[in-house]
């Protein structure tokens, strides 16, 4: 557990060191939500309200939606873990006192605290100043939101660990990362919630993991359901975090069968 | 200059053939890049499925300014994106002091032999979103417009490469360039909307410091007969003119970096 926090806390005052970058992305997701408010404003302008939601809620999705939620590019995993495979850098890791996938998930969790901390917050405050962001539906809704917050996390870590692990197969990290965002940019409700969606796509991506990562926890968020409901996507949602946890490590136990260290 | 280019051409066609030998893997990285842009493509006609049109676009008029968004932008990037994305680490690990010794222009040199064919998912959804699009659209197809869109997706493809010629020449000045192409992608993903949908400072940047408002907003709006902000009658031409000039600020902007470069290896 030590390691596993001291890697977190590594990887955090790595991010650190990048002012620059951290600056720029501060930028970037400025730009980027700048555009998902522009665009539900213009598709609101003839709409008061659709399907019982409403411009400032739509807004509120966006903001915190496509930060604390979504702004993350998580197929960077992706890459990484097809990197390490492809330059025999893998090899490596099995030397090491925590487990591959461990020690991925660590240092993705501190670069993540970092990104929450240096530009999500940021974002929030400056464009919630300018557009305006509503408080959680209740203080309930609140706490289970924290919950959901941690089971968006664990599922789009564990989801991008589990694809990134499948280059031991495939061997093009790169392919797999375009699938995997195609995926994610629809069935997350990254973009566009799920209530928007067409009735048979709606019921297949509701009960896809996918949908934790952003959908529900803003559902919850913003009171479209009420604190039983809530609860029970929370375990739904937690259930999926450790099948997803067992694949993760299914899947690295076969990988390890797979790698050939070669010279010495 | 007739050895020079059949140089270049075959330096492409190595490329062309390296990347051919591992078929099945290309076949693969087209589906894969196409099916992520789809993704977000859904999502758009998601919205416009419920919402019927953004901004007064509806979604054959989003398909259209989508397909030659990304149609315009491969057509630049195979020349330019992968390539010159390692500028940073051409410049700091010394790999640009060899180039500056050959008989031949760097620049050249990096675009041709780094010619990317992974660009095939991007041109077959492109352009298949154009060809879906254009038999639903009520547009005046005189020789004129015929010559606006293929001067247009000429342009378009310009812009991209200029762009990412001009960030990448940062690197040779600052040392560090590969966070700038973040900003590039960021304003890149706005362009794909309607401009007008945008709050003004944004609609003008996209139309002048900018240019990706021309990649595809510019020159579907007078395919359409939209209105286009700040520009009115004269859209179409400063359309077509906003590539060749975003090339002469980029020829103008890499060669002033590079009589600064002092070397950045160590």
């Amino acid at each position: 557990m030590s390691a596993f926090l001291a890697l977190i806390r590594a990887a955090f005052q790595r991010e650190l060191e990048h002012r620059s970058r951290t600056i720029v992305r501060i930028f970037g997701t400025l730009v980027d939500i700048l555009a998902r408010i522009s665009i539900w404003q213009a598709v609101f302008a003839g709409h008061g309200s659709m399907n019982g939601i409403t411009l400032p809620q739509m807004i509120t999705y966006a903001l915190i939606g496509g930060t604390i939620l979504s702004s993350w590019d998580a197929t960077m995993i992706v890459r990484e873990v097809g990197g390490t495979i492809r330059t025999g850098a893998i090899g490596a890791t099995l030397l090491r006192p925590v487990a591959y996938p461990v020690m991925l998930l660590a240092e993705q969790l501190g670069s993540r605290f970092f990104d929450w901390l240096m530009t999500s917050l940021p974002v929030i405050v400056i464009m919630g100043l300018i557009y305006g962001v509503q408080p959680p539906a209740s203080l309930g809704h609140g706490l289970l939101f924290l919950g959901f917050l941690a089971v968006s996390l664990g599922i789009l870590m564990l989801s991008a660990i589990l694809v990134g692990l499948f280059s031991f197969w495939v061997f093009d990290a790169h392919s797999l990362e375009w699938f995997m965002r195609g995926i994610l940019a629809v069935l997350s409700g990254g973009l566009v919630p799920i209530w928007f969606f067409p009735k048979g796509l709606a019921e297949v991506a509701h009960v896809l993991p996918f949908s934790w990562i952003t959908y529900h926890p803003m559902a919850v968020y913003l009171g479209e359901r009420d604190l039983m409901t809530s609860l029970f996507y929370l375990l739904a949602g937690g259930a999926w975090v450790a099948v997803l946890t067992l694949a993760v490590s299914f899947v690295w136990s076969r990988a390890c069968g797979q790698v050939v260290v070669q010279g010495g | 200059m007739r050895e020079t280019l059949s140089l270049l051409f075959y330096l492409m066609r190595l490329r062309v053939r390296t990347r051919l030998e591992f078929r099945a893997s290309l076949v693969i990285a087209w589906a894969a890049q196409a099916f992520g842009y789809a993704g977000v493509f859904t999502s758009i006609w998601l919205i416009l499925t419920r919402f019927e049109n953004i901004g007064g676009w509806s979604w054959p008029q989003m398909a259209l300014l989508l397909g030659f968004h990304t149609l315009g932008y491969a057509l630049g990037a195979c020349f330019t994106l992968v390539q010159l994305r390692r500028m940073e680490e051409i410049v700091l690990g010394g790999e640009f002091d060899t180039l500056l010794v050959r008989p031949l222009n760097p620049w050249a040199y990096l675009v041709f032999s780094g010619f990317n064919i992974e660009y095939g998912g991007h041109i077959l959804l492109g352009a298949g979103l154009i060809l879906w699009a254009l038999p639903q659209l009520a547009i005046d197809w005189t020789v004129a417009t015929s010559l606006l869109m293929a001067g247009s997706l000429i342009s378009a493809a310009l812009i991209t490469a200029s762009m990412i010629t001009i960030i990448s020449a940062c690197a040779m000045v600052l040392g560090r360039a590969r966070y700038l192409f973040g900003i590039y992608f960021d304003f890149w993903e706005l362009s794909r909307y309607p401009a007008s949908i945008f709050a003004g400072p944004f609609q003008i940047a996209l139309l002048s410091v900018i240019p990706l408002g021309y990649m595809a907003y510019v020159p579907v709006s007078v395919l359409l007969g939209r209105p286009v902000p700040y520009l009115g009658q004269a859209a179409g031409l400063v359309g077509l003119a906003a590539g060749p000039l975003s090339v002469v600020a980029a020829f103008f902007f890499w060669r002033s970096c590079l009589r600064r470069y002092q070397g950045g290896g160590g």
